[in-house]
């Protein structure tokens, strides 16, 4: 172990001093790491962008592999066999395999060697790689124009809003949606009152035939009509916007949630992950897949390459942060198996 | 015969190696998740099962489906089979192709199509709004599952009863109407009690099939429509209580073997009583 951390210094000093040259040292050995992330037509854009121009640099090759999967990150771990050496996770993923050891510290002399990364961007086992809002999306065309849902409490409000609706098959975010819509405020939403937001979970529950598991059922709910408004990801309605299917989202009450990326503990190539995690640093890069993914990490200069009004449809673009609230993690980390055990009792019986 | 003993067992060596490493080997770590959480023995996922209500509530509409589902399987499958048993060999297989057609069809894409066609404004709906019908509301409820379930299961049901039913002497019939059976005696009081054991075979194979789905219920239920298989989808993937989803996996395997056990035992009897009935 301590090796390792010499050696994983020893390698980033070395990249500081002598840029290109300690990327074609590392190249001699011909490794291959292994990226785990959400797959899809993501992992086209990623190729295109990050890994094929890394393994030019570097020679260092990249082998993707998908799906994003806590379950399977535990069960490398576990059983000593880990294939991946770097992996996406979401928020109350690296709080709980933080916490339980599957990831390693990460080195930021490495990953961050000028130190342009925010703080808040650089825990200890994982770095901020995007964000993404869970937010209200709608069908227009189902409502007078004068009369669009903008709120949860629109979303909850059966009588001026009908038609069915879906939310997450997840406690996770539907809590607070909740909340907000009996007039919790933004701010005092955490530590979530979880017997309120059942409550009012109880009254919208007949009015959702359908509860989603997967980006890709959500988009075909709102397109197919199956469901007037839904909860959903921003970054999979701005393409069917684009394509002119009559359809919209409310910031108002969003979730803004992080996406990180980690290593497993025992990857067998922590220091080429760090190298590569480096690499998608890149401003230039970045800026264009944020215009492909609408999922913007915090890639210092990036922002400043995007035109103006495109980084407005952003879920961290200031007028849309505002109206969000910050989804908490921790508290999701630590109070998820109590709470998701009441959310199977209160869903399935 | 002592010469042959050997040659069956290198025979069925590969078969029963590939089965023993790939399922029996995960199949006993799995169960012993349930005793053992990976430092120590423990009690807890069975104090889990015995205490957790959405397991029960579950597992009991996991069976109550499986049941209902093959309960409509036979009632029209059976009497598919028995009319493709009447045809010309020709036309029969020809039949049996377009009856084994689907399978060529990937269960998934089999289900997304249940999703166009039930839908809120899927064809069903569209068809009955052009007609000036009022809308039904099939998708996300149990109707659907049931449509999507039959659909995939009832060729293997057809087939189980109609292989049964072809090794039927149809004589047999004949020589019952020369004694002057009706044609309804004939077929109830020959055909169908020859022709039972295919159709239990074909419904307990169904039944048990239908113990196991998974993409169906997700795709076309409601929240009500859960079965076990998704709820230890649940516990690996969310709450990542391996335990629990092992005893859950444990119970529902225990339960079908006991299913079988029975079914063994009655098909025992009934093939006695069949064949003493003939003998008489």
């Amino acid at each position: 172990m301590v090796n390792l951390t010499r050696r994983a210094f020893g390698i980033g000093a070395a990249s500081v001093a002598l840029g290109a040259l300690s990327a074609r040292m590392a190249a001699a050995q011909d490794v291959t790491i292994v990226v785990n992330g959400s797959g899809g037509s993501l992992a086209e854009v990623l190729k295109k962008l990050f890994e094929d121009p890394f393994t030019e640099q570097t020679g260092i090759k990249v082998r993707a592999t998908a799906p994003v999967s806590l379950p399977k990150l535990k069960a490398m771990v576990e059983s000593g066999n880990v294939e991946w050496d770097l992996t996406e996770l979401n928020g109350d993923d690296v709080v709980l395999a933080t916490k339980e050891g599957w990831l390693e510290e990460i080195d930021y002399s490495i990953v961050d060697p000028e130190n342009e990364l925010p703080e808040m961007a650089k825990l200890p086992t994982a770095m901020v790689r995007a964000s993404y809002s869970t937010v209200l999306g709608f069908r227009t065309d189902r409502f007078p124009e004068d009369k669009q849902p903008k709120t949860w409490a629109d979303f909850w409000d059966v009588e001026n809003f009908p038609g069915p609706r879906s939310l997450e098959n997840s406690p996770k975010c539907n809590l607070e949606f909740a909340l907000l819509a009996d007039g919790v405020p933004l701010d005092e939403l955490y530590p979530l009152d979880v017997d309120r937001a059942f409550a009012k979970l109880d009254e919208i529950k007949d009015h959702i035939p359908v509860w989603w598991d997967n980006g890709a059922q959500h988009v075909q709910l709102l397109v197919d009509g199956e469901v007037n408004m839904t909860s959903c990801w921003n970054g999979r309605i701005t393409p069917l916007k684009s394509e002119g299917r009559p359809v919209e989202i409310s910031w108002a009450g969003g979730a803004l949630l992080l996406s990180y990326l980690g290593i497993p503990k025992g990857a067998k190539h922590p220091t080429e992950a760090m190298q590569f995690m480096k690499f998608r640093m890149d401003p230039v890069a970045s800026a264009e897949f944020v215009k492909v993914m609408p999922y913007p990490g915090f890639v210092p200069g990036m922002m400043e390459l995007l035109e103006r009004e495109f980084v407005a449809t952003l879920p961290t673009a200031p007028e849309n942060a505002e109206q969000q609230f910050a989804f908490n993690s921790s508290w999701w980390a630590e109070n998820l198996e109590e709470v998701q055990n009441r959310w199977n009792e209160w869903l399935l019986i | 015969m002592t010469m042959r003993r050997p040659i069956i067992l290198l025979l069925l060596a590969p078969a029963m190696l590939l089965v023993g490493l790939l399922f029996v080997a995960p199949l006993v770590g799995v169960m012993s998740l349930t005793v053992h959480d990976g430092t120590s023995f423990t009690a807890e996922p069975i104090r889990e099962l015995l205490g957790s209500r959405v397991a029960l509530v579950v597992l009991e509409r996991t069976f109550m489906l499986a049941a209902s589902v093959t309960a409509i399987c036979l009632l029209l499958g059976y009497p598919a089979a028995y009319f493709m048993s009447t045809l010309r060999p020709r036309v029969r297989a020809y039949l049996t192709y377009l009856i084994l057609l689907p399978f060529w069809v990937s269960i998934l894409i089999r289900t997304y199509t249940w999703i166009v066609i039930l839908g809120r404004e899927g064809i069903v709906n569209t068809g009955l709004g052009a007609l000036g019908l009022a809308p039904v509301k099939i998708l996300y409820t149990n109707v659907a599952v049931h449509i999507g379930m039959v659909q995939i299961l009832l060729p293997i049901v057809i087939i189980t009863c109609l292989a049964s039913m072809l090794d039927i002497d149809k004589d047999l019939m004949k020589a019952a109407r020369s004694l002057g059976a009706s044609p309804a005696q004939s077929f109830w009081k020959v055909f169908f009690p020859l022709s039972v054991s295919g159709a239990a075979t074909g419904g307990l194979i169904c039944f048990i099939l239908s113990l196991g789905f998974f993409v169906t219920p997700a795709l076309l239920g409601g929240r009500r429509s859960i079965i076990i298989a998704n709820l230890i989808d649940l516990q690996v993937h969310q709450t990542l209580n391996w335990g629990f989803a092992a005893v859950l996996a444990t119970a529902l395997l225990a339960i079908t073997l006991a299913c079988l056990g029975v079914f063994w035992l009655l098909m025992r009897r009934r093939v006695e009583f069949s064949g003493a009935g003939l003998g008489r």
